[in-house]
């Protein structure tokens, strides 16, 4: 009964767990025993935990992601800088609006991606150039997620602060900020794939350092464990910044959890 | 006098809007008229006149058709496999608790990771011709399929399936006229998403170790300093992005005819 | 003589994950004729729908069992049918696809299926209104559009589930009294499930008080009021007579739950 229980509360991740640990065995047992294995094509897990034991001990992991880290700070401090105000003024004033609102959306469309060759070449290999091309891919969804929230404030509420003797300042404190906040957060979750992609993008593209170019450079040269184990990190990175953010948006405004798919 | 003033009030949005695009390009047209750039700088400075003589040029040659049929085979084809891929499996773990709560692990930490940390083990695994290629791009565009029909699906509404299950359907009747009509507004909205993906997969895979393509042919570009080589590409991504977004926003708002609420994604 | 409909000692508790199980029907009892319209009434969670839900077919009782025309039902089956308070509708399909639904699934060829489904739609009154999609239409006609589906694979019991909750109180009237002209017209059995005591007293030969979680059968009220009735009969004394019964049954029931604890 007991046993039973706990497996119903928890049913998900068990089943999750469960799931990783056999992917793990099969892929160990399968290349151990069932194929022929050839380290140049394919790698197992034993082989990622050495690696990972080598990397995590050495520094060299530390400072690629250390360097990578700064360009994506920098970028990305930028990009909320810049891009939460931009959306805040183009979702308060209607001409602004309308002047930037196609302008911005044919930008947001398009793979911006695509001027990665074009910045390095113009910043450099180094932090400028990587720092440039995740500002560039982060701000847009912080102007328009900013924006979508304060266009979306309900005139309803504005109308009942404005009815009951509320200044403009009341009003950007206790209703445009709080709607507008949990698109911002959603915003940044998203920005953060976008910046992530900023990162790598220039570090493959160019780079003689950085977590980026540490994967290229393993697969380069055929490492292909240590090459998982920069993936793997890299993923853990990921989930774990996407994830705290979902979590930031469920505590500010639980209200909308429904709201956005993953 | 006021005749000007109206037609001006009823257009505002169009006139503002694209009057900044327009400004913008002639701003940029006109600096190197204005100022003059310092050595370092003008060898990276094209203006939208150059741009557009280097595209016609490049046009009449045949380079960009070249290239473009190469990145246009890789985008079908990773998209078509990115939806035969996507939809099914968004379907069955929507239906199927345990199938989610096994996949799960997966899909998340796919999902949260831009996929190009891949290429390089797809360009090991593939080769840096034409399937690596193809590949980044359905690692790219499967995540929103999949998760957008997942997401349609566990939003249905339970009445809808109580009353098909009512007159004796089945799990595959409650699926063909309940839960994937549902749906198709959500995937249409993935849609949108992977379309996006799907291009920027075509873009970067092609910077790597690629000769064919118009990514490639970017890439090549900017390496000889060939600066307006490389706005024409982006020019033509930005092109091809804007119509597929505005296609699919196009169908996705005659969908609301029936729409049950607002689907919301990015 | 063996009644149409008999429900003997049905026990259904609900166990729903990471939450205490709720026990949402207790030893219910109760015994239907055929070709009668009976009402259950009972208050908010007391398991009228559930039970509706169990007849149905698509909800199995833990213990006891129901039998209709002396056969036990063990899932859903084309001689009944339901009408649903939140309509039911697809979205994506107009009024006729909506109403040939039921008849699709059961394998009716469609031009029987279309002609069968025009005629519903006349019975119903939306006659010009098939190529109308739901959200085209009132709640009234929306629940119209499920009465004709309902109606069209010709079951013998119309299972009704507060089909008339979401309708404003003049659409109501209107509503009920079509339905009793259509019941005239059909002969079926109907299970009403209501808050609305007024509404059970007007439309059923029997009303049924089911108890507060769980439910069971309190009390058994026949109306004796003549047929066919309008709806100057609910101004008499008499109609007035039967609802301070069928309330003074409720309100216990009421009161033991504490009102205003809503669900």
């Amino acid at each position: 009964m007991g046993v039973k229980r706990i497996y119903e509360e928890y049913q998900r991740p068990i089943l999750g767990l469960i799931s990783l640990i056999g992917l793990v065995a099969v892929w160990e047992f399968t290349v151990t025993y069932v194929i022929e294995f050839n380290p140049f094509f394919f790698t197992k897990p034993s082989h990622i935990a050495t690696a990972t034991k080598e990397l995590l001990l050495g520094d060299r992991l530390w400072r690629d992601l250390a360097i990578s880290s700064r360009a994506f700070l920098w970028g990305f401090t930028t990009a909320v800088i810049v891009g939460i105000p931009m959306g805040a003024v183009m979702g308060w004033r209607t001409r602004v609006e309308y002047t930037l609102d196609p302008f911005f959306t044919a930008l947001y469309a398009s793979p911006l991606v695509a001027l990665a060759p074009l910045i390095i070449l113009i910043f450099g290999v180094g932090l400028t150039g990587k720092a440039v091309l995740v500002f560039l891919l982060a701000v847009f969804p912080f102007i328009f997620n900013t924006y979508t929230g304060v266009k979306s404030t309900d005139q309803l509420l504005i109308n009942v602060v404005r009815a009951f003797g509320g200044k403009e300042r009341h009003l950007y404190v206790n209703v445009i900020l709080p709607s507008t906040l949990p698109f911002i957060v959603a915003g940044a979750r998203l920005a953060i794939g976008r910046g992530i992609v900023g990162v790598i993008v220039g570090e493959f593209y160019a780079a003689s350092e950085g977590i980026g170019f540490a994967i290229a450079h393993f697969g380069d040269t055929y490492r292909l464990p240590e090459m998982f184990v920069g993936i793997i990190i890299l993923s853990i990175i990921a989930v774990l910044l996407t994830e705290a953010l979902r979590k930031f948006e469920l505590i500010i405004a639980p209200y909308r959890a429904e709201m956005e798919t993953r | 006098m006021t005749g000007v003033v109206n037609f001006y009030r009823e257009r505002e949005s169009h006139i503002l809007g694209i009057g900044f695009i327009v400004l913008f390009l002639v701003v940029w047209e006109i600096i190197p008229l204005w100022v003059s750039l310092p050595r370092g700088v003008s060898l990276f400075f094209t203006t939208p006149s150059k741009i557009a003589a280097k595209f016609y040029q490049l046009m009449a040659a045949g380079t960009i058709q070249e290239h473009f049929y190469v990145s246009a085979w890789e985008f079908v084809v990773g998209l078509g496999l990115s939806i035969a891929v996507g939809l099914p499996f968004g379907l069955i773990l929507g239906r199927s608790r345990t199938m989610d709560a096994l996949l799960d692990p997966y899909v998340t930490a796919l999902n949260a990771t831009p996929r190009l940390v891949w290429l390089p083990l797809l360009i090991i695994w593939f080769g840096i011709g034409i399937w690596s290629k193809i590949m980044i791009v359905f690692l790219g565009a499967v995540f929103p399929l999949l998760i957008n029909t997942y997401a349609g699906v566990k939003n249905v509404d339970r009445v809808l399936i109580n009353m098909v299950r009512s007159f004796g359907a089945r799990e595959w009747h409650v699926m063909k006229i309940v839960v994937l009509p549902y749906s198709v507004p959500y995937i249409v909205a993935g849609l949108r998403l992977a379309i996006g993906r799907a291009v920027l997969g075509v873009v970067v895979g092609e910077f790597f170790g690629a000769t064919k393509g118009l990514g490639a042919m970017m890439a090549i570009a900017a390496s000889a300093f060939q600066v307006d080589v490389v706005f024409v590409g982006v020019a033509i991504f930005m092109g091809i992005s804007l119509i597929f977004t505005l296609t699919v926003k196009k169908i996705e708002s005659n969908l609301t005819r029936w729409r049950p609420e607002q689907v919301k994604t990015f | 003589m063996v009644p149409y409909i008999r429900a003997q000692n049905v026990n259904l508790t609900f166990r729903p994950k990471n939450r205490d199980p709720v026990t949402a029907l207790q030893g219910l009892s109760l015994e239907v004729g055929r070709g009668e319209f009976l009402s259950l009434v009972g208050p908010s969670g007391c398991g009228k729908s559930t039970f509706l839900n169990v007849l149905l077919g698509l909800l199995r009782p833990d213990q006891g069992e129901i039998h209709l025309d002396g056969k036990k039902i063990s899932g859903p089956g084309y001689e009944r049918a339901m009408v649903f308070q939140e309509f039911g509708l697809l979205p994506w399909r107009t009024v006729l696809a909506n109403v040939e639904l039921g008849m699709e699934l059961k394998g009716v060829p469609a031009s029987i299926r279309r002609e069968r489904a025009s005629e519903l739609i006349n019975l119903v009154g939306l006659t010009g209104f098939e190529h109308h999609y739901p959200h085209e239409l009132s709640g009234g006609m929306k629940q119209r559009v499920g009465l004709a589906r309902a109606l069209a694979t010709d079951p013998e019991v119309l299972l009704m589930d507060e089909p008339f909750a979401a309708l404003d109180a003049q659409t109501r009237d209107l509503m009920q009294a079509e339905l009793l002209q259509i019941w005239d017209r059909t002969k079926k059995t109907v299970i009403f499930v209501t808050h609305s005591i007024e509404e059970a007293a007007y439309l059923s030969d029997r009303v049924v008080v089911v108890t507060s979680r769980p439910g069971r059968a309190k009390k058994l009220i026949d109306i004796k009021l003549p047929r066919p009735r309008d709806y100057e009969m609910r101004l008499t004394p008499e109609f007035n007579d039967i609802k301070a019964t069928i309330w003074n049954s409720l309100k216990d029931e009421l009161i033991s739950r504490g009102i205003g604890d809503g669900r």
